[in-house]
């Protein structure tokens, strides 16, 4: 049965996430200008650069279609549908068995869009760009299906919702495998929200980029809703990670929250302090780093397997 | 209702004739065509009144050469038949618009009209036939419609090997399946489906000789690695409509007969149903890996089917295991995935070959490093090829995600229910699954990019061109399927159902495996809602704003050339070194050299291992064979002793006995 929540909370959860965002965004980068010496601009910094967006002009290629101006609503709407499956803090906003295999699938329905869009523009940065998406896309998707899919099948539940509740804290080998397959989706979320060391979002050469370079013909609202639809994505995927680390799980809309809310800051310092001490790999490693996250997956799954 | 479908049969019937009573080829085109189309409605009608007032029928009756003959309307077979006549409904409509560029070159159509009728007819009679012998005939009179209507362009070399390869195949499936149903028929004495089902006890000696030949035989057909080799070389040779046929109905004969096989015999041994699924992992993973490497746009095409193949597979090898181990919630989801993603895959990848066959015919080829903003040119087809490329990677909310859902349900539910090393074999095959995914989203995007967008590498012009118009009511038509399906999967489910009927799992199952794919449009209902508000807010935003049209920035170079956007085999090379050592990248170029260096060439294909395996096994038949050849001197006077020696022989023969 898909379940739309009754509770108020839980779409309380999503608004505060929705508007939040770019906040999360603006504290990672604060901390990171931090931890490398700099004052940094504001945590609000991202929102006024959307509302600076949203009043610019759009300027579109002459050899692109109208995928071009889709793929940025799409972009952004399955961010946004998949954020709507996570127990963000209360009960998710909705939920279904199966509906991993749908955040997984809303996620590369994104991706496919912006792939489009940077080879609508026919620029061969853009084309560079997209192949490097499509590549490291590829070893993604298998980790995801390696944490969230063995967790699925470990709980023997196949909904966000019910595997977050069906985790056992009391059992040493659980919080072993929940761990360790944090690591992988930790890994999963650097390649997938282009943060370092896979992909540098503050690079100024078009040549070494993966997402920017891939939105560098968008402009205006276009681009606007792809920064938003990143910033989303960030939050999306450390929420997916605050989610499995909260022990408290779903069970009291306020302490869930609270608790939610420190673990994602707690994050935001992770992410920030593994991007001040590391540097971009080369791009041919990506797929090793990639790989070497399935490995992680597998042999977490391998051992959870034969000693229980 | 049967009425409806003799009614259609003897519509098809009238069609053979029609070549000796038309002159002018155009208007046999149409006519052909459209009398096709209206047998295959009146077909439809059948197949899919008989789906949703179930009622299992079958008609006994006599023919004077053939004997005994069996047409059964059962859930599987009408399944089968609705799929086969849908497709072809939509070949029918495209093949008026598409077959009018070759008679205005003038290449006689009439001989071929004749032998797609054969393959559209036989086809649906190899879904309803529950006679063994009759089913084989009908199978080789498929057979050879289908090679007919590829060698279409015969005077071309490369058409000619292409259809070769699928003569060869077709040939080799159907000696292996002589050998399975006669197997059956030594056991049973029968030749009667339904009596092979009611058949007690089967020997498990004989059952592996029936399931491995069965499966091989069938297996051949739907394209199963490593027998896959002749669909990337067949499709590309067949015109796009019967390259659609091919890709969506033909192989799928295949999946058809392993799945009535399955139904037929007992589930005993779950090593097949292992067997079956590290097969299909193997077809799905390497079929998408080896289609990105391709720049023919059909060949690519094909090795997809491969792929979709192999997830078909999966759903099939669940159900498998499902029945071996007594589990009837695998058996439905298995099942019930395996076929709606056939009904789905008939869909999208008709849809994608027709949509091809239009980018061909403005390329003049299908090398898709020559082509480029075709979104422009041909731009219904362009939006409809966009629908099937999202469906085939299996994303929502079309109909590859439903069928894609079930399939990932039933290897969780596998992974619940089953125990050992069986969950973990099987979130080996979500995982690759997944892969597969992301391989398609790369495969597709490629193609769709390459093709559609950007500028034309050929340098040709961007003007709109027109599109036929009863090719683009089939095109969308199917895309409005892949809509339809995606987004109501209970439509689907509603017409698998009786299918499922059969295995009599489907009872034991309860009524909630489906769920929640069947209330899943609340979901999607909400995402199009979505995308419609956010994009009417981005269209507020951008009235206020202004928007404004400049060529694309290219970091400060000016003098751009369409020659310099990224290539397929550029955007594809990372993945495709990657896949080595199974897939083979040859690169042929000259290194600059010298002061002032000449114009340069590079050129790179990737060359398949299994086919060259083939190859090599063929030559080496071809090495042992040749030493008889000896026998064949030449000289009379040796075959007149050959000729006195065998007299010789059957005369001692005769005496001894």
């Amino acid at each position: 049965m898909v379940t739309f929540s009754s509770d108020p909370f839980s779409w309380l959860a999503c608004a505060l996430f929705f508007a939040g965002a770019p906040l999360f965004t603006g504290v990672v980068n604060k901390l990171k200008a931090r931890l490398s010496g700099r004052v940094g601009p504001g945590v609000l910094q991202p929102y006024y650069e959307l509302l600076r967006l949203a009043r610019k002009e759009t300027v579109y290629s002459t050899s692109a279609g109208f995928i071009s101006r889709l793929a940025p609503v799409i972009v952004w709407c399955t961010v946004a549908l998949a954020a709507l499956l996570l127990p963000l803090g209360t009960t998710a906003a909705v939920s279904f068995s199966g509906d991993i295999i749908l955040f997984a699938y809303l996620l590369a329905l994104g991706r496919f869009f912006q792939i489009l869009a940077a080879l609508d523009t026919a620029s061969s940065f853009e084309g560079m760009g997209a192949s490097r998406e499509a590549r490291f896309a590829v070893f993604a998707e298998p980790i995801f299906f390696f944490t969230i899919g063995s967790l699925a099948i470990v709980t023997r539940r196949y909904s966000f919702e019910t595997i977050l509740a069906g985790i056992s804290w009391y059992d040493p080998l659980f919080v072993v495998f929940v761990s360790v397959g944090l690591l992988s989706l930790f890994f999963l979320m650097m390649a997938e929200c282009s943060r370092m060391p896979v992909d540098d979002p503050n690079t100024h050469l078009e040549l070494t980029m993966i997402h920017e370079v891939m939105i560098l013909d968008a402009s205006g609202v276009d681009l606007m809703l792809y920064q938003y639809a990143a910033s989303l994505k960030l939050l999306l995927y450390c929420a997916l990670a605050a989610l499995l680390l909260n022990p408290f799980g779903v069970f009291g809309p306020v302490s869930g929250l609270l608790v939610f809310g420190v673990t994602l800051a707690a994050l935001a310092a992770v992410l920030a302090l593994t991007e001040t001490l590391m540097a971009r790999f080369r791009l041919a490693l990506v797929p090793q780093f990639l790989l070497f996250a399935t490995a992680i997956g597998i042999l977490n799954i391998l051992i959870f397997t034969f000693s229980h | 209702m049967i009425a409806l479908f003799v009614i259609g049969l003897l519509l098809h019937g009238l069609n053979f004739l029609l070549p000796a009573l038309l002159r002018d080829s155009r208007r046999l085109n149409v006519a052909s065509n459209l009398l096709n189309a209206a047998a295959l409605l009146c077909g439809m009608c059948f197949s899919v009144s008989g789906l949703l007032a179930y009622q299992r029928a079958e008609y006994h009756f006599s023919l004077p050469a053939a004997g005994p003959v069996v047409i059964g309307f059962d859930g599987l077979s009408l399944f089968f038949l609705f799929t086969f006549q849908l497709v072809s409904l939509a070949a029918s409509l495209y093949a008026i618009g598409y077959l009018r560029h070759y008679i205005e070159r003038g290449l006689p159509v009439r001989a071929h009209l004749w032998f797609l009728t054969l393959l559209i007819v036989s086809m649906q009679l190899v879904a309803v036939a529950h006679n063994a012998l009759a089913f084989l005939i009908i199978w080789e009179l498929m057979a050879l419609g289908a090679y007919f209507s590829i060698v279409f362009e015969r005077d071309k070399e490369e058409v000619r090997r292409g259809g070769f390869w699928y003569f060869v195949a077709t040939h080799a499936s159907v000696l292996l399946l002589y050998v399975c149903f006669f197997t059956l028929h030594e056991l049973t004495g029968s030749w009667n489906f339904r009596d092979f089902a009611l058949h007690a006890a089967y020997d498990p000696k004989a059952l592996a000789v029936i399931l491995l030949t069965g499966f091989a035989g069938f297996g051949i057909k739907a394209g199963f690695m490593p027998f896959h080799v002749w669909l990337p070389n067949a499709h590309p040779a067949a015109p796009a409509h019967v390259s659609g046929l091919l890709s969506a109905i033909n192989i799928k004969a295949g999946i058809y007969g392993i799945a009535r096989l399955m139904m037929i015999l007992p589930a005993v041994d779950p090593a097949y149903g292992w067997g079956l699924l590290a097969v299909s992992l193997v077809s799905a993973v390497l079929g998408v890996w080896y289609a990105l490497a391709q720049h023919d746009i059909k060949r690519l095409l094909a090795y997809h089917s491969v792929e979709n193949i192999g997830i078909i597979g999966l759903g099939l090898s669940v159900a498998w295991l499902g029945r071996c181990y007594g589990k009837p919630e695998l058996v439905v989801l298995g099942f019930a995935g395996a076929l709606l993603h056939t009904l789905n895959h008939a869909i999208f990848k008709g849809l994608l070959f027709f949509g091809a066959g239009n980018v061909t015919l403005h390329a003049h080829g299908g090398d898709i490093e020559k082509m480029g903003g075709f979104a422009r040119v041909i731009p219904l087809t362009a939006v409809a090829f966009l629908v099937g490329a999202i469906s085939i990677c299996g994303l929502p909310p079309f109909n590859g995600f439903a069928s894609e859902f079930l399939i990932y349900k039933s290897l969780f539910s596998g992974s619940d229910l089953l125990h050992g090393y069986a969950p973990l074999a099987l979130l080996f095959s979500v995982v690759g699954l997944a892969f597969m995914g992301g391989l398609a989203v790369a495969c597709f995007t490629k193609l769709y990019g390459i093709v559609f967008l950007g500028q034309n590498r050929a340098g040709a012009a961007m003007e709109r061109q027109s599109e036929p118009l009863l090719s683009s009511v089939a095109l969308l038509g199917l895309a409005g399927l892949c809509a339809a399906i995606g987004i109501f999967p209970a439509a689907g489910l509603r017409l698998v159902a009786p299918a499922l009927g059969e295995l009599g799992a489907a009872a034991q199952a309860g009524r909630e495996w489906a769920s929640p794919l069947g209330q899943l449009q609340i979901v999607f209902a909400l995402f199009l809602g979505l995308v419609a508000a956010v994009y009417a807010v981005k269209a507020w935003l951008q009235s206020r704003t202004g928007v404004r049209l400049r060529e694309t920035w290219g970091c400060g170079y000016a003098a751009a050339t369409p020659r310099m956007q990224y290539t397929a085999s550029g955007f594809a090379e990372e993945l495709v070194k990657l896949g080595r050592p199974m897939l083979a990248l040859a690169v042929h170029w000259n290194a600059l050299g010298g002061v002032l260096p000449a114009a340069r060439t590079f050129h790179s294909h990737c060359h398949d291992r299994m086919e060259d395996g083939w190859r090599a096994f063929h030559r080496a038949i071809g090495r042992f064979l040749g030493a008889f050849r000896w026998i064949q001197s030449g000289n009379i006077r040796h075959y007149v002793i050959y000729l006195f020696a065998s007299i010789l022989f059957y005369l001692l023969c005769a005496l001894v006995w």
